[in-house]
């Protein structure tokens, strides 16, 4: 390896280890749990005396959640954006004109809010890399699973060949509100399990007869859902419908335990023999377009998984239920959401060449942005082409947000 | 000079995600270094009234405590045997659904490599990726700054070929 190689590798490696350290941040809600046990311990007398004094607006009861959250979509969306070149072959870190596998494509000026509609200026989606870990599988944040060699390092030149006949000029986007502890009581009540305790990073952890459920807030990096998790126990009885096909059998349990999805959604199946994987993916509808399905930062399908061993149910992951808010936000043209796509990244590599990739379809799909207390599902063009390098075949999803700037 | 000194509330929303992090990228846990950054801030709130300006910068003063309690934790906790762990990927005894999910943090396996590196250099990479100078690396690791940049550079290729040779 030759000298300036050997640069270029430990430069990419000062990236990586920027962007490591930039995205790895606690838990949503543990500034303002620290700050208050922190406030909590200050002596009685000099609270009061602040009070008084009128002091307390000098004093943050609560940190700034929603501003801080924004801060560090910029931070991920600037880390990703440096991304242009990893001589060590940790999978694909780039952006839209580097690397296969998801690029999200934030067009020019890497502006952080989106148009000002009812719920006011929204921040933009942050990818999550693929290949990454948490965007790789879906044991807590279900989804379908990538594609083969969707890992693909190399850059890449984009094209677009296909039809993209998406004619609204609006879409709604959806605002929910962090959920609380009471929230996941109420959830697990309705389910007939009890608190058991409330382990650190979740609302609370829960029991019934037959199973355990563990019930979380949003996750802000990778942006995951609130979700549930529940974990059968072998006294769970199987799902007792002679013939039935996984997917009906998981819906079955879901039904029993009043899990069953209040949303849209299509069902897939993987896996073979008796050990199953039933995904029920999540669809918002957008009026003038149809149903758009939500996927996560690789452009993987989300919603709820169910997993069976046989007609025996194992657990089940799935969104909590929040009560979820609409208004409508003006989206970018089809035309426009093209031009972003294949537009070259600022930071492409110019030093290896590039594959040429055809995206050859597209649809609209929400994405989750966590941002606090309230995140948003926004809605973005999803686009996608495979290609081949060295007889292998590769699958290029560019995420373009919608709403318009 | 208190005129010197910012609000500490400033301090606390500028740094509580760089000193997890540079806690994170040591533990092998979310929950051990949610559990250090809570120590190094309830430490540093106690102590901020003795914090001056003009001796220190506020990044390295709490990365100092930040320093000292992730040393503390280890003293307490046995480090070799937690890394031993991390390495072998052993399970806990319980499954911690916490730790499962925040093994998805991105890039959680680079820093798994930083964690395995000798103390120094992991010191030094964690230090200068949380954003320090490296005339407040060298302060806090009792070195020159220049003694901070060779040891940070040595730091950095022992992690490539660490990466490397996992890759390999």
């Amino acid at each position: 390896m030759s000298d300036r190689d050997e640069e270029l590798e430990i430069q990419a490696l000062q990236r990586e280890l920027d962007d490591a350290f930039a995205t790895t941040r606690p838990r949503t809600g543990f500034e303002d749990e620290l700050w208050l046990r922190m406030q909590s311990r200050r002596p009685l007398g000099s609270r009061i005396r602040e009070a008084f004094a009128g002091l307390v607006q000098g004093v943050r009861e609560v940190p700034a959640v929603p501003l801080a959250s924004v801060a560090a979509v910029l931070v991920v969306v600037i880390g990703v954006g440096i991304f242009a070149f990893s001589g060590i072959g940790r999978g694909p870190k780039a952006t839209s004109s580097e690397g296969a596998g998801l690029s999200l494509n934030a067009g020019s000026g890497g502006n952080p809010t989106s148009a000002v509609g009812s719920f006011g200026h929204l921040p933009s989606p942050v990818r999550a890399g693929p290949g990454s870990p948490q965007a790789s599988s879906g044991a807590l944040n279900p989804s379908a699973p990538l594609p083969a060699g969707a890992d693909y390092a190399g850059p890449v030149t984009l094209t677009w060949a296909g039809q993209l006949n998406i004619t609204i000029s609006s879409a709604p986007v959806f605002r929910y509100s962090e959920p609380t502890t009471d929230t996941a009581d109420q959830f697990a009540s309705s389910l007939g399990a009890a608190l058991e305790r409330r382990p650190a990073g979740f609302l609370g952890l829960y029991t019934a007869s037959d199973y355990t459920l563990t019930v979380r807030g949003t996750i802000e990096s990778p942006p995951q859902a609130p979700a549930y998790f529940l974990l059968t126990s072998p006294s769970m009885a199987d799902i007792a419908a002679a013939g039935a096909q996984p997917a009906d059998i998981a819906a079955l349990f879901l039904t029993e335990h009043r899990l069953a999805p209040q949303w849209p959604y299509t069902s897939a199946v993987d896996g073979s023999a008796d050990q199953v994987k039933v995904y029920f993916q999540r669809q918002f509808d957008a009026p003038g377009y149809g149903l758009a399905y939500l996927v996560d930062g690789t452009g993987n399908r989300l919603g709820l998984e169910v997993d069976l061993n046989g007609s025996h149910p194992v657990r089940a992951i799935g969104p909590l239920p929040v009560s979820i808010e609409s208004a409508p936000y003006p989206i970018i043209s089809a035309d426009q959401a093209v031009q972003i796509a294949v537009k070259p990244s600022a930071a492409a590599n110019p030093v290896a060449p590039a594959a040429t990739v055809q995206l050859t379809s597209a649809e609209l799909v929400y994405t989750l942005v966590a941002a606090g207390d309230h995140s948003f599902y926004e809605p973005a063009y999803l686009f996608s082409g495979s290609f081949q390098v060295n007889g292998v075949t590769y699958e290029k999803r560019v995420l373009v947000p919608a709403v318009a700037p | 000079m208190v005129a010197d000194r910012p609000p500490f509330e400033d301090l606390y929303r500028d740094f509580l995600g760089r000193i997890y992090a540079y806690v994170r990228a040591q533990v092998s846990t979310a929950a051990d270094a949610e559990d250090i950054t809570a120590q190094v801030f309830m430490n540093a709130y106690q102590a901020y009234a003795r914090f001056e300006a003009r001796n220190t910068t506020p990044a390295a003063w709490l990365f100092r405590i930040a320093r000292n309690a992730t040393l503390d934790h280890f003293r307490a906790h046995g480090r070799r045997e937690r890394l031993r762990r991390t390495i072998e990927h052993q399970p806990q005894a319980e499954e911690d659904p916490a730790s499962a999910a925040e093994d998805r943090i991105q890039y959680r396996a680079l820093l798994t490599h930083v964690a395995l590196l000798p103390e120094r250099q992991r010191d030094a990479i964690s230090l200068r990726h949380s954003g320090l100078s490296f005339e407040e690396v060298g302060v806090l690791m009792d070195c020159s700054e220049d003694a901070a940049k060779m040891l940070y550079h040595r730091a950095l290729k022992a992690l490539k070929e660490s990466v490397r040779k996992e890759e390999a």
